[in-house]
């Protein structure tokens, strides 16, 4: 049975990849779109760049972050036993957001910027690593902290105050700022699966992977996790070791991709509930496969609806995962079947 | 435990509440029905800036400024009075502001540049942010600690510009904010003026605000013969840009997360660059001052443009590259033809081109027609651009 759904959602992938790569602003035939695809050809030249410069990065982007957020948010519902759980609760979102704001609101003094400049950044991978480095912090903190807690659900409560104290820094700062450099950074906030071309695909890809195979491979302390600390314990589990990996594991993939792609809401927390009622399992060992495979496919569609074919505008991806997603986490909470999974 | 009501009481206040408020109501209505007495003598002459109009009359001046379209449309009417002179009735909802403005405080880089041009600058005793700043005679004046910094607009600090005693406090208006943020301030007797020259939809209807800035402080025969010399100007120089043989394509702005806003047909900059001779992909598209693009759909024009201007933050082709790999692909970044007004940056970061740019319109589109069409202006030197290299 798990094969047949496998099967349908592989085909699902394959056909989202391909119309998100067909479908833009720009009209492009089909037959040019296969041709730019297979044989990096076509009759007009700029349909080679869109194709290949910017539909092919943005829909692998979309692939990385699908599965990275999916992963992390059916991580962190395991590890508190929460429905409601996903990539941002530890805060490491927030602390993200807090490197780009660093970046962003200090722009205006050139004097910094210079600095940084002669490090040999600039541009996009300055934005990329500020971010880095506020997720790292914040993920440092929420470890040492978590460290010498018992508590699963006090590690939970801890992260989202960190988290709100990041984000009322940030407003601070915002409160201060210029209104164009709000802009930029409010910019930032809508999240974007479009900048992300070339070297910065491939990091953000190679931290994925590693953030997914640690992930994979604790999967079986998932599993003890989810009946509870004290049979966890009893099946021979260092909780507290359990946890500090997924918790290390869920920053590297929510902080890749928040640095990379800017926050984006909701996959994280509505793809695990889709994926444990689609298998109706609660082994991670499936799970975090139908998870890939479902937040691949929801992202997809994401970014096809966000590029509204045939219009010359876009609307920010963090938007239409909402629209997506909240009506999924109502259904989960209110719906006829409410799912529990837990 | 319950108070007891004192009913009576209640309805006695209750009563003086609403005789009060219809008494006032009907006073009010009362004051707008009265006309004014005085005669107009006469109306500034403007020629581009729909934004605000200046009326002439006996012992005062009027400016009327427009905010809004359509049902939100509003008229904000300030009263301009010698110091001292009687105020005229029938303005019950204007400000008074006494004339020639002294102590004044700008919000924008670009009321400096109207303060320089009708050469009061030295008048400037708060601005919104000391960023910006490229005038020679402002910077000196905060050098010396002459100019306070009050606050963004908006989140201006309301206690120090009331104590302050400024003159006129110039902000940037909001078409659709009612005042509500200047309540404090205008209630402590500060007159609140709204500044909407960046709405404007022309170059020279942009820099005609200077205007407003004259009638204030009584400069009107400076700033007009000034202002007419740069309108004379700008048509001489339109007029050879426009009828250039080639119009070479062009692109501008910056894309930022996959977003490319690019101005369209009813901005001035698609005004700018109709007048310096160039074929610009969205000069006919009705909007707001800026359509926000999508990469894709910018990127074939891109491709192909002849120039790229108006590049933002970045001063070279290797941030450019920084930014994004994928732009070092348009055939501007091949060719070098990438320019961006940045020229005029002082070490403090503040751009002249945002400042006396406003109010210099003819320098700007001289520029344009120099970078775009290099043998119509050979003798001149670029002001506010310059090439990336």
């Amino acid at each position: 049975m798990n094969k047949v759904k496998i099967t349908v959602l592989l085909s699902l992938l394959v056909i989202a990849f391909l119309l998100d790569v067909a479908l833009g602003s720009v009209h492009i035939p089909v037959k040019e779109v296969i041709s730019v695809l297979f044989t990096a050809d076509s009759v007009n030249e700029s349909w080679i760049y869109i194709i290949e410069k910017i539909r092919l990065p943005k829909a692998i982007t979309a692939i990385v972050v699908g599965c990275g957020l999916s992963v992390s948010g059916l991580q962190m519902q395991t590890l508190f036993r929460n429905p409601l759980a996903g990539p941002s609760v530890l805060g490491i979102t927030a602390g993200a957001s807090l490197g780009v704001a660093l970046v962003m609101f200090s722009v205006g003094s050139l004097t910094s910027l210079y600095t940084i400049r002669e490090l040999g950044l600039s541009g996009s991978w300055l934005v990329i690593i500020a971010s880095s480095l506020g997720a790292a912090i914040i993920m440092l903190l929420v470890v040492s902290i978590s460290s010498s807690l018992k508590d699963n659900v006090i590690v939970l409560i801890v992260g989202v105050m960190i988290g709100n104290i990041t984000l009322s820094l940030i407003s601070i700062w915002q409160y201060f700022s210029a209104p164009e450099l709000i802009k930029d950074y409010l910019m930032w906030t809508f999240g974007s699966l479009g900048g992300v071309t070339g070297n910065q695909l491939l990091i953000l890809t190679i931290v994925i992977s590693v953030g997914l195979v640690i992930s994979f491979l604790s999967s079986k302390m998932l599993d003890a996790l989810l009946l509870g600390d004290n049979y966890a314990r009893s099946m021979g589990l260092t909780v507290k070791r359990a946890r500090l990996i997924i918790v290390i594991s869920t920053s590297i993939l929510a902080g890749g991709i928040t640095a990379f792609c800017g926050p984006i809401g909701f996959i994280g927390i509505a793809v695990p509930h889709l994926s444990r009622a689609l298998f109706n399992t609660s082994s991670h060992r499936i799970l975090i496969p139908a998870c890939c495979l479902l937040g691949t496919v929801l992202m997809l569609s994401c970014d096809i609806i966000a590029q509204l074919p045939g219009s010359q505008t876009v609307l920010p991806i963090n938007v239409i995962t909402a629209l997506v997603g909240s009506p999924v986490v109502i259904w989960i909470i209110a719906g006829p079947r409410k799912l529990r999974g837990f | 435990m319950m108070r007891k009501i004192n009913y009576p009481l209640l309805t006695g206040m209750y009563t003086c509440l609403l005789a009060f408020l219809l008494l006032s109501s009907s006073c009010r209505q009362a004051t707008n029905h009265k006309q004014h007495h005085s005669a107009k003598t006469g109306s500034a002459e403007i020629k581009y800036a729909k934004g605000f109009a200046i009326d002439y009359y006996d012992g005062y001046k009027l400016v009327s400024v427009y905010s809004g379209f359509g049902p939100t449309a509003d008229t904000a009417q300030y009263v301009l009075l010698a110091k001292g002179a009687k105020a005229p009735e029938g303005f019950p909802k204007s400000q008074l502001i006494s004339i020639p403005v002294k102590r004044l405080v700008a919000m924008s880089s670009t009321h400096v540049a109207q303060a320089d041009f009708a050469g009061v600058s030295d008048d400037i005793i708060g601005l919104g942010s000391f960023k910006y700043i490229s005038s020679a005679v402002v910077r000196k004046n905060i050098a010396a600690g002459k100019v306070r910094d009050v606050g963004v607009d908006g989140t201006m600090n309301d206690e120090m510009l009331i104590s302050m005693k400024p003159g006129l406090v110039i902000v940037m208006g909001n078409p659709d904010a009612k005042y509500s943020k200047y309540e404090t301030l205008t209630r402590a007797g500060v007159p609140v003026m709204l500044n909407s020259e960046w709405l404007e939809t022309s170059p020279l209807g942009r820099a005609e605000w200077v205007k407003v800035m004259a009638a204030l402080t009584n400069t009107e025969d400076v700033v007009d013969q000034k202002f007419d010399a740069i309108e004379k100007e700008y048509h001489r120089l339109a007029e050879i840009g426009r009828h250039a043989k080639d119009k070479p394509t062009l692109i501008s702005g910056m894309p930022f997360k996959g977003v490319w806003n690019v101005p369209d047909g009813d901005s001035y900059m698609a005004e700018f660059y109709k007048d310096a001779g160039t074929n610009y992909k969205w000069r006919n598209v009705k909007g707001k001052g800026s359509l926000a693009l999508n990469f894709e759909t910018v990127a074939p024009e891109a491709l192909k443009a002849d120039y790229w201007l108006n590049v933002g933050y970045v001063d070279s082709k290797k941030d450019i590259r920084a930014t994004d790999v994928r732009y070092a692909d348009f055939k501007p970044f091949k060719t070098g033809k990438i320019f961006n007004y940045n020229k005029r940056v002082n070490d403090l970061g503040s751009n002249d081109y945002w400042e006396s740019g406003s109010v210099s319109p003819h320098l700007i589109l001289a520029d344009l027609i120099r970078i775009l069409h290099p043998e119509l202006l050979p003798q001149h030197q670029l002001f506010y651009y310059k090439q990336l290299n």
